[in-house]
């Protein structure tokens, strides 16, 4: 009954001739958290991009005499000079968080994206296949699961000297088993109903059911938990910095920043603070980004 | 039954107004209903759907929910007003008052024993009865609704039962508190017609043993007049009139009822001729030669596996530009076969012959190729269509799948398929969530036809659908045949949509053709007791041509998976005599075009059982 409604509603007639993604676009475009999300991301991003080099603040240069600046407004002697504060070092906290959000962001992405990646693909040829590569599959994920992510972390970080690349590939090899059973089981239940049949009757292959016809219908909702990963992964690279297991001084990242902090906790509390604002900000919108589409998403398909 | 029931009313409804409150304003579903009902009365309820039946159940089992609200009107159940003092209704509903629905798989839960189930419900209505007597009482009334051997089945799982089993059980669970009104919503529609028959037969018992009152609630006008003393007509939320089943087809008052009567499709009407078979070359299109299919089944009970012989002996010919029809109740093999016609699996023997080229044995890549020739259309309109895709992205897909056309051909052949079927054009970019259950097969066979294929395998396509979007599916069905050559196959269990459409009808039992034979035949002459059988239990206004008294089934067909050695249907059947248990007829021709799978028929030279019936030449 209300489905009926909504095909009649007036005044939407015009906007309804567009494709149906660019109408969830739109829509969620048009929400006001999409839009602080966005600006404050965008903003962010930018930062964490341009701003140590187009400012020619060296995040790494020393300066005793200004050491433990407090930020703007805070304290006797804050300074234009440094708006966040300097470190136990003198070196400038705003770079400092910059530098360390750009490692954050690239390692939390990328990342994220590996292991929904794989995840997804072994959970889909696993559900949709079943039987004996269901079988191998699942089972191999059981072992990957049965590792934990901190002590792989150790064997392979601390044996090797820990670079970017395999810090993605310790915390994606630990992410990816429970992106492949959410995968497995959801095509596992949707692969017998019935328009699967009819697509197979059409005469479609297996990749196209899977990757045209099941992958675009599972993969948004698992998308969205995934951006909630971003920020789990990043807590994780700063966790591995805090261990000394992730990027190594001096390049600046949240892990080892808030690592160094923690000891100045009580004279200098923005040091450890700080990357834990940034991280907060770039969370924050990237989720009310990532809710609005979701909400747009179940208004134009209405639960279909 | 008017002039000996006399009793107060039970129920008492008048004035009755129910309508779906939004912020927007109230849009009424249900305007002044009256009615009354007395015990032991059965009254029916019927409309097409969305005339507010199922609302007009819920609001009498004090089951309504947002934004549905009671708007104005009484309901006076034994003199307590249910919409006002709702502590009271709340009381009575599960009590008194049972309501049946139409998904008894959705009903029961699947964790607990069926027995468990009922004892629950009864001891949480009637805390003071105790556990034992609860179990005996659930006991006897699995025993009055036919539930073989009860004491045993007391114990076992919901998923242990079949369909039927689980309505009656759900019957059970209804009466088991001693309700004085039972509201029945639709529970024959997902019904088998032998097994629907035999629900209604009990629910006429239970009236007159346990005194309850019936609002029995159906889409279907025959079985409604079956089942019920007088037959309430509900058209757009209003009470058109209420008359007794023989008044009402004799004289309908209002003009909604008497189209309803005179759509009804007729099982034997000799005026309006059937279909006949058009056979200008004898080609067949598709060809089915002893085909079988068994599948094994992990045996949790006992452990182990066992093979479930789900198709077995199956052999028909299907001719161009006919319509075919496959019948026969579900757990025959329906399903299973039309997934080997389709190519979806292979059959263990036998071959399915389609122009000639083997489907059974062809490569994949072949069956892939022949699938732009023919084409199924699925039973359900909801779960057919993928969801998130536009109705012209779904229209597209055929295309794509087999490359034909660039963007722009595709979108015109989408388009042009639309308005064949009668979908606008304006729809094409939109979901298929608005549409209703009728639109929503029309899109479904317009997707089949994107590839205009020779053959359309019909899939219970109907079902599904209300009998005036029936009617107007059948027509499209018919323009389209005629314009486009399309051959069908409909695989139903609606025999008067069958005897309407097709001109040679195949009727399927435990797996295997027992009879095929041109529609006047089958109807008329039947050769195998099973046919007889459905077709006494079909439900029709007319004057049964096989009384069910003589053909019904009682009981349920055996398990396809310890098959009797003989002919499968010999333990229901009425005449089955000593050889019919330990041999396997097979498909006989009997002339006229007709072979039936039964030792009655007299066959060439063999020794014909005593049987008086000469061999019919059939026009």
């Amino acid at each position: 009954m209300t489905s009926i409604d909504t095909l009649a509603a007036p005044g939407g007639r015009r906007a309804e001739a567009r494709s149906i993604s660019s109408r969830i676009w739109r829509l969620a475009f048009a929400s006001v958290e999409f839009r602080i999300g966005l600006i404050v991301f965008a903003v962010l991003l930018f930062a964490a991009l341009l701003y140590p080099e187009l400012s020619g603040i060296d995040p790494t240069k020393m300066n005793i005499r200004a050491k433990m600046t407090p930020p703007l407004f805070m304290g006797e002697d804050w300074s234009w000079a440094h708006p966040l504060g300097t470190d136990q070092l003198g070196r400038d906290m705003l770079a400092r968080s910059l530098v360390g959000l750009r490692y954050s962001i690239l390692i939390g992405v990328t990342t994220t994206v590996l292991m929904l990646a794989v995840g997804a693909l072994i959970g889909l040829v696993a559900g949709y296949y079943g039987k004996s590569i269901d079988t191998v599959l699942m089972r191999l994920t059981d072992a990957q699961l049965s590792i934990p992510m901190i002590i792989l972390a150790i064997t392979i970080l601390g044996v090797s000297r820990p670079t970017i690349p395999s810090i993605i590939l310790v915390l994606g090899l630990a992410g990816w088993p429970v992106y492949a059973r959410v995968m497995r089981s959801t095509i596992m239940a949707e692969r017998k109903k019935e328009y699967v049949r009819g697509a197979m009757v059409l005469g479609a292959t297996d990749f196209r059911i899977m990757v045209l016809l099941l992958l675009p219908l599972v993969l948004p909702p698992m998308a969205f938990v995934a951006v909630l990963d971003v920020a789990r992964m990043m807590i994780f690279e700063s966790v591995l910095g805090f261990l000394g297991l992730g990027v190594q001084p001096p390049t600046p990242t949240f892990g080892n920043i808030i690592a160094d902090g923690r000891k100045y906790l009580l004279n200098a509390w923005w040091i450890a603070t700080m990357p834990g604002i940034f991280l907060c900000l770039t969370l924050t919108s990237i989720n009310l980004m990532g809710a609005s589409l979701e909400r747009a998403r179940n208004t134009i398909y209405g639960g279909a | 039954m008017d002039g000996t029931n006399t009793a107060t009313p039970l129920l008492e409804v008048s004035g009755l107004s129910v309508g779906a409150v939004t912020p927007e304003g109230t849009t009424p579903i249900l305007e002044d209903v009256s009615f009354s009902l007395r015990p032991r009365e059965i009254l029916s309820v019927i409309g097409e759907s969305g005339a507010g039946k199922t609302v007009l159940a819920r609001t009498l089992a004090s089951w309504l929910s947002d934004p549905l609200k009671v708007t104005g009107g009484t309901i006076r159940f034994r003199g307590t007003d249910l919409v006002n003092d709702t502590a009271a209704a709340r009381k009575l509903a599960g009590r008194e008052i049972a309501y049946v629905g139409g998904n008894p798989a959705g009903a029961l839960d699947p964790t607990m024993t069926v027995g468990a189930q009922l004892v629950e419900k009864l001891r949480a209505v009637r805390p003071e009865v105790s556990g034992a007597a609860a179990k005996q009482k659930a006991i006897e009334l699995l025993d009055a609704v036919r539930i073989p051997s009860a004491a045993q089945r007391f114990h076992e799982y919901p998923f242990q039962y079949s369909g039927g089993m689980m309505q009656r059980v759900m019957i059970v669970d209804a009466l088991i508190s001693d309700p004085a009104l039972l509201i029945a919503d639709n529970i024959t529609q997902p019904l088998d017609v032998t097994v629907a028959a035999q629900i209604l037969k009990l629910m006429r018992d239970l009236t007159g043993r346990f005194d309850t009152a019936v609002l029995f609630i159906c889409s279907s006008l025959p079985v409604a007049c079956d089942a019920s003393d007088e037959v309430l007509v509900l058209n757009k939320g209003r009470v058109v009139e209420r008359q007794t089943p023989e008044a009402l087809v004799a004289s309908p008052q209002h003009a909604y009822t008497s189209q309803l009567i005179r759509e009804l499709p007729k099982l034997w009407d000799t005026a309006a001729a059937a279909p006949k078979e058009e056979r200008g070359e004898a080609r067949p299109i598709m060809s089915v030669r002893g085909v079988a299919k068994h599948y094994t089944a992990k045996n949790r009970a006992q452990g182990g596996t066992s093979v479930v012989q789900a198709v077995r002996n199956v052999e028909f010919d299907v001719f161009q530009g006919d319509n075919f029809g496959l019948v026969g109740e579900s757990g025959c093999g329906k399903s299973s076969l039309m997934r080997l016609l389709t190519g979806l699996e292979r059959p263990d023997a036998g071959t399915i012959l389609f122009e000639g080229e083997d489907i059974g044995s062809a490569r994949p890549a072949r069956i892939r190729e022949l699938r732009r020739k023919f084409q199924l259309v699925l039973q359900d309109p909801y779960g057919s269509l993928p969801p998130q895709k536009s109705i012209g992205a779904i229209l597209e897909e055929p295309l794509k799948i087999h490359r034909i056309g660039d963007r722009k051909e595709r979108r015109e052949r989408a388009r042009s398929v639309m308005s064949e079927v009668g979908l606008p054009e304006a729809l094409y970019e939109e979901l298929p969530n608005g549409l209703s259950a009728g639109q929503r097969q029309r899109l479904n066979v317009a997707r089949a036809m994107t590839l205009e294929p020779r053959l359309l395998i019909m899939d219970e396509t109907l079902s599904a659908l209300d009998q005036t979007e029936q009617h107007k599916m059948l027509d499209l069905f018919e323009r389209l045949q005629a314009q486009h050559g399309f051959t069908y196959i409909f695989i139903s269990h609606d025999l008067a949509m069958v005897r309407r459409v097709c001109s040679r009808i195949a009727v399927m039992y435990l797996g295997e053709t027992v009879e095929v034979a041109p529609n006047d035949r089958l109807f008329f002459d039947p050769g195998h007791p099973y046919s007889r059988a459905l077709l006494s239990a079909a439900p029709t206004l007319e004057e049964r041509r096989y009384d069910p008294k003589d053909c019904l089934l009682e009981g349920e067909p055996p398990s396809p998976i310890d098959l009797p050695p003989g002919c499968a249907f010999a333990s229901r059947c009425p005449q089955a005599f000593d050889r019919c248990r330990g041999e396997n007829p097979g498909l006989t021709a009997r002339g006229g075009r007709a072979l039936a799978a039964c030792f009655l028929n007299p066959r060439r030279g063999e020794d014909a059982p005593s049987m008086t019936t000469p061999e019919t030449t059939h026009a």
